[in-house]
This record gives structure tokens, C-alpha cells and sequence, in this order.
């Protein structure tokens, strides 16, 4: 019991010396990866100078294993062979002495004195190198940069052979990369992340060309932090004055095309609140007010406003032929001072003395809307200046061509009457409102029966002087008195449906046929 | 190619001192060159069964001792170089007209011109003063210049060669003071 004891403590010993003489700190590594990767059966690396064969049995302590070695037609030599416990196996392995490079060597295994493996082999061929010593990791100074180096392997006359995998990530990266070097024990890291942690390893093997071998184990990582990110100050007052420039220019061009910028931005919304005076800042909108105080005074002006910017659509060409005898006193004497003070037609913005009786009307109108259909005289003593050129039928057709200025009106034979007017249909259109224009002839009723057509129906007086158009409405006698007459007529009908106009002019009666007036 | 012409000319040139060669690079293209004319040879049917003519080649030896590669001072290494190089062109020559019309007889004839080349290189180092170093132990009995060996194929033929080249020859260059002197 104590002699077997005993043994075992010798194996260990031996074993444990083995390692320190044979191997360095890798070399257990070494011997694990060759058993892993390595097919042939005796398995060789050399680690320093001298090679080292070994190969692996199970337990088999009892038999006895030789290792013989030849190269250049020399006689065998023999090689001590130790063994290392493995697990349920144990490895053999055999270091030779002055090992020969760049000669065949011819190796071979025995147990108990037979042959069991063979194997022929080059030693500078199985390199199996330490990794690199010394491994610093430095910063450059200079932004993304850390420089590397290590020492080569000590092996003379070998350091120009070697190549070596340089490895490095960020801190907490799972992403690395890898530079291949050739030769040169120092490498620049460029394209780094400024102020970063970085972990670096190396590794080498030698070039292929005159030595070959294995990837030695990767070094213990080595950490190196990146200088932080240095701006430039120069940069930076670049940067900045280049922008107070830009800022500049942009505001030059901004305020020397502002208000063509501000029409496109913000393009005024149109408002009527101009052409009503008042009406927004002093009566709140409340138009009944605005008119009630603005009756008289903007009746004019509003049918001048009217009469610039509400161009009517309606072409009404009238032709009248009116006597004497259907004028009153009263329209004489109108007619006299309307001739007198007029200078024509052209002179529309004297407010007609039916503009106020007009204007009533249409108060009561909105006031009381049920009377919209409701039949109501609207009396007018205004005269009318008709474009008359007597009874003749020719004359008639001239008128109605528009042809016949005022003047000439007023020379012709027959009788003429003036009024005045609104000046186009459009204001009356504005003040009666909507409204449907269409034109008859009397020609059509040759028995000079000129139809009514009833409530539904209200007669304008027209008077064209080739200038401007004055539009008048009429009353139903009188309509009815102009229907004895031969005359144009243009009708129009209006919303407000049963209106008899009252006259006190002629009616005057267009020819045009395509009257449709604005619908407001 | 043009390293060949460029030796040429430096051969040509007798009156001028050569100048110093040290690039390792030049050999490091010799030497896969070497190896090609290796695998074409095993690539090649005819030379499988040995070419049908079995010779026998006296080459160098090649191998290297490191443990005593800079203890003896003694400096007949180069002359043991330029003997192998000598040998090893003689029995490539007469390789190549063995396998004549061939394509290893193409790579044989390169690796003799490369052979040459590298003459042309050692003599540029001017290494009748290298010292201290010495490829095999003193106490071996064969004189330098003798250490020879006999092969008996074309196979171990190109394997001697490409042996020689990448150790004697390569360790030569590297320990040649003409180019330390630059390198210092």
C-alpha cells in the first residue's frame, strides 16, 4: 500500500516536471488544440528551437514506447519519451534534441520494439509559436488613433518571417475587427471612435514562405481609450462666420422683396368693408342702420359703385316712340329742369326724385316680405329722356341698333321725354332684386295690343343715349299706355313678383333679345 | 525576368564593385518557385512512376542546427552556400533532360536561372568575411565543402533544393554584414 503510494507520487512529480522542462505556461494549451486539429497520428510542433512529436494511448502504463528519429541518411537516434495523464488517456510525447530545419526528418514510434507509427516531416514547417509578448496599446494624440506594438518572437533569424492578426473592438462591442501585419511589430488603429475603450489582442504565425506553422493563441487583452474629439478652433470660427454671412444675405433678400414675399405668404383677404363707409366701425354690421343713415347720400354712390364695379350683363336696346299727350305737367316741368341741369344722360348722379320713393318701397318690402307677391302700385312721377326718333319705323330700328346718340334724341321730330334714370340696369337690378330679363318687339302685336303679362312682370324704362344706358321702372298703366305704341320691349322679371311700377315717364321698350340680367 | 537581366548586366560588370543585394524578397520569390516545380512534378503523370529513369543527384546537405548557428566562428558558411548552389544547378541540369518536353522541364529551367541569380547576389555581399556563422557542429567529420549527400530521385531532388534554398541560403543573406551595415 505505502510502495504504490508512492509511485504515484513519482508519476505526479514526474509529470508536473515534465511540464517545466518540456513546455512553457502554453503548452498544455498547444498539445490540446494539436489533439483536436492535427489528423496524423504523431502529432508535431516546434515551440521554440526544438521540436516536440507526441501522440496519445489509452491507459496502457504497462507497455513500453520507443521514439527514433533520422534525417539525411544518418542513423537513427533515439528520443527519451515522457507521458502525461490525460483524462482516461494518456499522452506520449518525446522533445529532440538539436533539432535539424530544412531537412527531412524521418520519425517513428515503437511498442514494445515494434513499429506503430511513422511519420516524415519538416520541422520549420510546424512552427507553433508563444503569442506576442509586450503587448501596448497608446494613444497617438490625435483623434481616432491608438497606437499598437508587441515584441516578436524571440527566434533570430526569424522575425522577418513572421505575420501577426491584430483584434480590437470597443468596450462592450460584440463587433471586432481584424488587421493583418506583416513583418512590423507596431500597428496605427485608424477610423476609431473618439473617447472610446477599446480591447485589443494579438497573434502571430509565421509568413508561409521559409517557415510555416500554426496561429499561435490569442494575447491577454489590452485596453487603450481614444483621445476625446478636439474641434478644431479655427474650424469652429469658420463655421460660425460663414453662417453670419448666409444669415445676412437671407435677411437682405427678405427684407428687399417683403412685400412681394408677404402678397404670396399672406395675401390679403378682400373685404367690402371700403366701400362701406362706417358700416363695420361705427353701425357693427347692422346694414338696416347703414342704409337708413346712408339713404339718400349712398344711393348715388352706390350706383355709382355699382355701376363701376357690378358690370351689368344686360344689353338692352330700347326704341320708344312716345307723344306728347302722355306727359304730364308735372313730368314737362321735370323734363325742363332735367334738361337744364343734365348735360345729357352722362349725368346719372343726381339722385332721381323717385330714388327716395324707390328706396321707401323697398323698405317696406323687406319689412314686410309676405307682400312680396302681393300686387302694389309703385307710383313714379320722374319723367324719362326716351331715345326717340318719332313714329318712324326706321327710326325705330336705328334707336335700336344704338346707334343714335342723345343729342341727336333730342332733335329729332316727335316728342321726346326726359328723366332721369338709374343709369343701368345693374343698380336697379341691386335695388329690386334678381331677376330675369327677356325682350319682345311690338311688332309682334301688330294691333299695337301690347300684352301684360301680369304680376309676374315688371317694365323698365330704358333710355340709351349711345353713352350710357338709364333704367327706369315702370308702372302697369303706363306699360299699358306704351302698349298702344309701337315699341320694343325687353321684360323683366323680378323676384319681387306682382310690382306694378309707377310711371311718369314713357315706357320705353328695347329690342335686345338676349337679356339676362345679373343675378345678385 | 528582369532580375535576371539586371544580374546579367551586374555580371557582365567586372570593373565596379557590386552593390550589396539585401533584399530578402528576391529570395522569397525563388523559393515559391522552388515548390511549384514540387507540385508540378506530382501533378505530372510522367513523373509519378519516377519518369521511367531513375538517377542519382549529388546535392547539398540542408539542414540547419539553430542551437549552434552563431556559436562557431567560422566562416566558410558562404563557401558552403555557393558549393550547394554549384551542386544543386549540376543536378537540376541534368534533371531537366529527363523530363524533356514536359512542363516540369519549363520550371526546372527556372528554378537553374534562379540558381544563378542568387550567385550573382552572394557575390554582390562580398561574404568571404562572414563570420560567425556556421550552420552544422565543428565536430562533424565531413569538411564543409564536402558535405554532400546522394539522392536517388527527382522528387528528393526538388525537395533538397527548395530545403536549401529557404534555409542555408536564406539565413545566409539575412546574417550577411554588407547588409547589416544598411540595416544599421
Amino acid at each position: 500500500m505505502t510502495k504504490m503510494r508512492s509511485n504515484r507520487l513519482k508519476i505526479v512529480f514526474m509529470v508536473c516536471l515534465a511540464i517545466v522542462t518540456i513546455g512553457g505556461q502554453h503548452f498544455e494549451s498547444k498539445v490540446a488544440q494539436l489533439l483536436q486539429d492535427e489528423t496524423e497520428h504523431i502529432k508535431c510542433f516546434v515551440e521554440r528551437k526544438d521540436l516536440t512529436c507526441f501522440w496519445e494511448e489509452r491507459n496502457h502504463l504497462h507497455h513500453q514506447y520507443t521514439f527514433t528519429y533520422s534525417y539525411e541518411n544518418k542513423n537513427k537516434m533515439a528520443c527519451a519519451v515522457s507521458s502525461l495523464l490525460a483524462g482516461n488517456k494518456t499522452i506520449f510525447f518525446c522533445k529532440l534534441p538539436k533539432t535539424p530545419f530544412f531537412t527531412t526528418l524521418d520519425v517513428q514510434v515503437l511498442r514494445d520494439g515494434r513499429m506503430l507509427y511513422t511519420r516524415s516531416l519538416n520541422a520549420e514547417n510546424f512552427l507553433f509559436l508563444d503569442p506576442p509578448q509586450n503587448l501596448t496599446v497608446m494613444s497617438s494624440g490625435k483623434e481616432g488613433q491608438l497606437n499598437v506594438s508587441w515584441l516578436p518572437p524571440p527566434l533570430k533569424y526569424m522575425d522577418d518571417s513572421m505575420i501577426y492578426e491584430v483584434r480590437y473592438a470597443a468596450e462592450g462591442s460584440n463587433m471586432g475587427k481584424v488587421e493583418v501585419v506583416k513583418v512590423s511589430t507596431m500597428l496605427v488603429l485608424l477610423g476609431l471612435q473618439s473617447d472610446t475603450r477599446y480591447t485589443v489582442w494579438a497573434r502571430v504565425k509565421p509568413d508561409g514562405v521559409a517557415y510555416k506553422g500554426y496561429w499561435s493563441a490569442w494575447t491577454e487583452p489590452v485596453f487603450g481609450v481614444t483621445p476625446p474629439s478636439d474641434v478644431d478652433p479655427l474650424i469652429v470660427l469658420l463655421v460660425l462666420f460663414i453662417g453670419l454671412i448666409l444669415c445676412l444675405l437671407s435677411l437682405t433678400v427678405i427684407l428687399s422683396h417683403h412685400k412681394f414675399l408677404l402678397k404670396k405668404l399672406w395675401p390679403d383677404i378682400p373685404t367690402p368693408e371700403h366701400k362701406f363707409p362706417g358700416l363695420f366701425t361705427v353701425y357693427k354690421g347692422d346694414f338696416k342702420e347703414w342704409m337708413s343713415q346712408n339713404n339718400g347720400s349712398m344711393w348715388g354712390r352706390s350706383a355709382h359703385v355699382y355701376t363701376e364695379e357690378l358690370p351689368s350683363p344686360l344689353e338692352v336696346l330700347s326704341e320708344v316712340s312716345l307723344t306728347s299727350h302722355g306727359m304730364s305737367q308735372r313730368e314737362e316741368e321735370e323734363e325742363k329742369e332735367s334738361e337744364r341741369s343734365d348735360s345729357g344722360l352722362t349725368d346719372r348722379w343726381r339722385d332721381p326724385p323717385h330714388a327716395h320713393w324707390l328706396m321707401e318701397q323697398l323698405r317696406a318690402l323687406q319689412e314686410n316680405p309676405e307682400s312680396r307677391c302681393q300686387s302694389s302700385l309703385l307710383q313714379s312721377h320722374d319723367t324719362y329722356v326716351t331715345l326717340n326718333q318719332g313714329d318712324n319705323e326706321q327710326q325705330v330700328y336705328d334707336v335700336f341698333e344704338e346707334t343714335l346718340p342723345l343729342q341727336t334724341l333730342f332733335t329729332t321730330a316727335g316728342t321726346s321725354s326726359l328723366s332721369t334714370s338709374h343709369s343701368d340696369l345693374g343698380s336697379l337690378q341691386q335695388s329690386l332684386g334678381s331677376g330675369r330679363l327677356s325682350s319682345r318687339s311690338s311688332f309682334e302685336y301688330p294691333n299695337h295690343t301690347w300684352p301684360h303679362k301680369g304680376p309676374g312682370y315688371a317694365y323698365m324704362a330704358v333710355a340709351d343715349s349711345g353713352v350710357s344706358m338709364d333704367y327706369s321702372p315702370m308702372s302697369s298703366s303706363r306699360i299699358a299706355e306704351l302698349g298702344r305704341h309701337r315699341m320694343y320691349t325687353n321684360d323683366y322679371k323680378n323676384e319681387i313678383c306682382p310690382h306694378k311700377w309707377p310711371l311718369s315717364g314713357q315706357h320705353i321698350k328695347s329690342g335686345s333679345e338676349s337679356c339676362t340680367g345679373p343675378v345678385w | 525576368f528582369f532580375i535576371k537581366t539586371v544580374f546579367l548586366w551586374l555580371g557582365g560588370n567586372q570593373v565596379s564593385p557590386l552593390r550589396p543585394i539585401c533584399d530578402l524578397r528576391v529570395l522569397d520569390h525563388f523559393v515559391p518557385e522552388a515548390r511549384d516545380s514540387e507540385v508540378i512534378m506530382v501533378r505530372s503523370l510522367c513523373c509519378r512512376g519516377g519518369c521511367g529513369v531513375m538517377k542519382s543527384y549529388f546535392v547539398p546537405l540542408t539542414s540547419v542546427d539553430f542551437a549552434v548557428l552563431e556559436h562557431i566562428d567560422v566562416s566558410h558558411d558562404a563557401v558552403e552556400v555557393q558549393t550547394g548552389l554549384s551542386l544543386l544547378d549540376k543536378a537540376l541540369s541534368n534533371a531537366m533532360k529527363t523530363v524533356r518536353n514536359s512542363p516540369l522541364a519549363n520550371a526546372l529551367d527556372n528554378n537553374i536561372s534562379n540558381i544563378h541569380s542568387l550567385g550573382q547576389i552572394l557575390h554582390s555581399l562580398d561574404l568571404q568575411v562572414v563570420v560567425g556563422l556556421h550552420f552544422t557542429s565543428p565536430h562533424d567529420s565531413a569538411p564543409a565543402s564536402t558535405q554532400t549527400q546522394e539522392v536517388s530521385s527527382l522528387p528528393e531532388l526538388l525537395q533538397v533544393h527548395s530545403s536549401f534554398l529557404r534555409g542555408k541560403v536564406r539565413l545566409l543573406l539575412s546574417a550577411a554584414p554588407a547588409c547589416q551595415r544598411q540595416n544599421s
